[in-house]
C-alpha cells in the first residue's frame, strides 16, 4: 500500500513540469502572445496614423478657410480700390473737362475781345481816313499833313466825347 | 464489505508502472506515466495550435486559441501586475496541467494529482518560483531583509511561511483530488450505472477546475506578495 509515496517520482515530475513548461512556452504561449502584441502594436499604430491624418486634415481645412477669408477680403479690397480709382479717374476727367471748357470759353472771350478791339481799331482808322478825307474836302485840297493830323485829333476828341468806344 | 475495502485499497494504491533497471531499480510511478501522456497531448496540441499564427485576418482556430491564452494571460496579469509578467507562462502551463490531471479520471486514467509526489513537486516548484521572484525583484539583500518585514518580530513567521505555503498547496490539491477519487471509486463499485455521472460532473470537472484555479491563484498571489 503506497498511498503516500515520495521518492524519485518527485524528481521525475519536476523534470516533466519543466519540460512541459518550456515546450508550451516555445510552441504555444510565446507565439500567441507575440502575435497578440504585434496586433496590438499594429492597431495602436493605425490609430495614431488615423489621428495624425485627421489632425492634418483639420489643419489644412483651417488653412483653407483662412485663405478663403483672406481672398474675400482681398477681393473686397480690390473692388473698393477699383471703385476709388474709377471715381478718381472720373473726377479728374470731369475736372479736366471743366477746365478745358473754361479755358475754351475764356479763349473764346479773349478772341472775341481781340476781334472786337481789332475791328474797333480798324473802324477807327477807317473813320480817321474818312474823316481826314472829309476834312480835306472841306478845307480844300491843299492841306498839309500836319494839318490833317491836327484835324483828325480834334475830330476824335469831339467824337470821343459823344461816343466813346472804350478803345483805350 | 471486506471485498469493497480491498477493491478501494487497490484503486487508491499508487502503482509503479515500471522500474528502470539502474542503480538497483528506479521505480516509475503510474502518475508519472500519466503525466507523460498529458504532456504528449498538451505539446502536440500546442504545436498544432501555435502554428501559422497571423497578425491580420486570424482564422477561427487562432481566434479560439487567442481567446483562451489571452484570457488566461489577462487573469494572471491582473493578479501579478507588470513586474510579475514573466511568471505568467509558467502559471498558465501549471494551471492547464493540473486541470487536465484532475479531469483525466473521466478518461479512465488515474489523476496524477492524486499522487502526493506530484502535488509535492508542484508545490515545491511553486515555492521555489515564489522565493526566486523575491530575489529577482529585490536582490539577495532586499529579499533577506523582506523576512523581517513589516516588523522584525515577524521573522520566525515569515520563515515558517516558506514551508507552510508549499505544504498547504500540496496537501490541499492532493486531499481534494484523493477525496474526490475515493468517492468516485466507491460510487463506481456500489452503483456502476448512470449514478456516477452527476457526481463525476461535480468531482471530476467542477472540483478539478476549482482546485487548478486555487493552486495557480494562490501561487500568483504569493508571488505578487513577494515582489511587492
Amino acid at each position: 500500500m503506497q498511498l503516500l509515496r515520495i521518492d524519485w517520482n518527485v524528481i521525475f515530475t519536476i523534470i516533466n513540469l519543466i519540460v512541459l513548461y518550456l515546450a508550451l512556452r516555445h510552441f504555444l504561449i510565446g507565439p500567441v502572445t507575440k502575435v497578440m502584441e504585434q496586433r496590438k502594436a499594429m492597431i495602436d499604430g493605425q490609430f495614431a496614423d488615423a489621428k495624425k491624418t485627421q489632425d492634418q486634415a483639420a489643419d489644412l481645412k483651417k488653412e483653407y478657410e483662412k485663405k478663403l477669408e483672406k481672398a474675400h477680403e482681398e477681393s473686397a479690397e480690390i473692388l473698393e480700390k477699383a471703385r476709388k480709382s474709377a471715381q478718381a479717374e472720373y473726377d479728374s476727367k470731369v475736372n479736366a473737362a471743366d477746365e478745358e471748357a473754361g479755358r475754351i470759353i475764356k479763349d473764346a472771350h479773349k478772341a472775341v475781345e481781340l476781334e472786337r478791339d481789332k475791328t474797333v481799331q480798324e473802324l477807327q482808322s477807317e473813320i480817321a481816313v474818312l474823316a481826314v478825307a472829309a476834312a480835306g474836302k472841306v478845307l480844300g485840297e491843299a492841306s498839309t499833313k500836319e494839318n490833317n493830323q491836327l484835324l483828325y485829333n480834334e475830330f476824335l476828341a469831339k467824337a470821343g466825347g459823344v461816343n466813346d468806344t472804350g478803345s483805350k | 464489505m471486506g471485498n469493497l475495502s480491498e477493491l478501494l485499497m487497490e484503486e487508491l494504491n499508487c502503482e509503479t508502472a515500471f522500474t528502470i533497471p539502474v542503480f538497483g531499480g528506479i521505480p516509475v510511478a503510474e502518475s508519472v506515466v500519466v503525466t507523460w501522456v498529458i504532456m504528449a497531448v498538451l505539446i502536440v496540441a500546442g504545436i498544432f495550435l501555435g502554428r501559422n499564427l497571423k497578425v491580420e485576418n486570424p482564422g477561427k482556430r487562432q481566434i479560439a486559441v487567442e481567446t483562451v491564452v489571452g484570457g488566461l494571460h489577462d487573469f494572471f496579469y491582473e493578479l501579478l501586475g507588470e513586474d510579475g509578467k514573466r511568471y505568467i507562462p509558467y502559471l498558465m502551463t501549471v494551471g492547464t496541467y493540473i486541470m487536465i490531471s484532475n479531469m483525466i479520471g473521466l478518461f479512465g486514467l488515474k489523476s496524477p494529482t492524486k499522487d502526493v509526489g506530484v502535488t509535492g513537486a508542484l508545490a515545491l516548484m511553486s515555492i521555489v518560483l515564489i522565493e526566486y521572484s523575491g530575489v529577482h525583484q529585490k536582490g539577495a539583500k532586499g529579499f533577506l531583509k523582506s523576512f523581517a518585514e513589516p516588523i522584525p518580530i515577524m521573522l520566525p513567521m515569515n520563515i515558517l511561511e516558506v514551508f507552510i505555503r508549499p505544504l498547504s498547496l500540496c496537501m490541499r490539491l492532493f486531499g481534494n483530488i484523493l477525496g474526490a477519487f475515493v468517492i468516485m471509486e466507491l460510487l463506481k463499485i456500489v452503483a456502476p450505472l448512470l449514478v456516477p455521472i452527476p457526481f463525476s460532473l461535480y468531482f471530476d470537472l467542477f472540483d478539478g477546475f476549482i482546485q487548478a484555479y486555487v493552486f495557480v491563484f494562490l501561487t500568483s498571489l504569493f508571488i505578487k506578495e513577494t515582489i511587492e
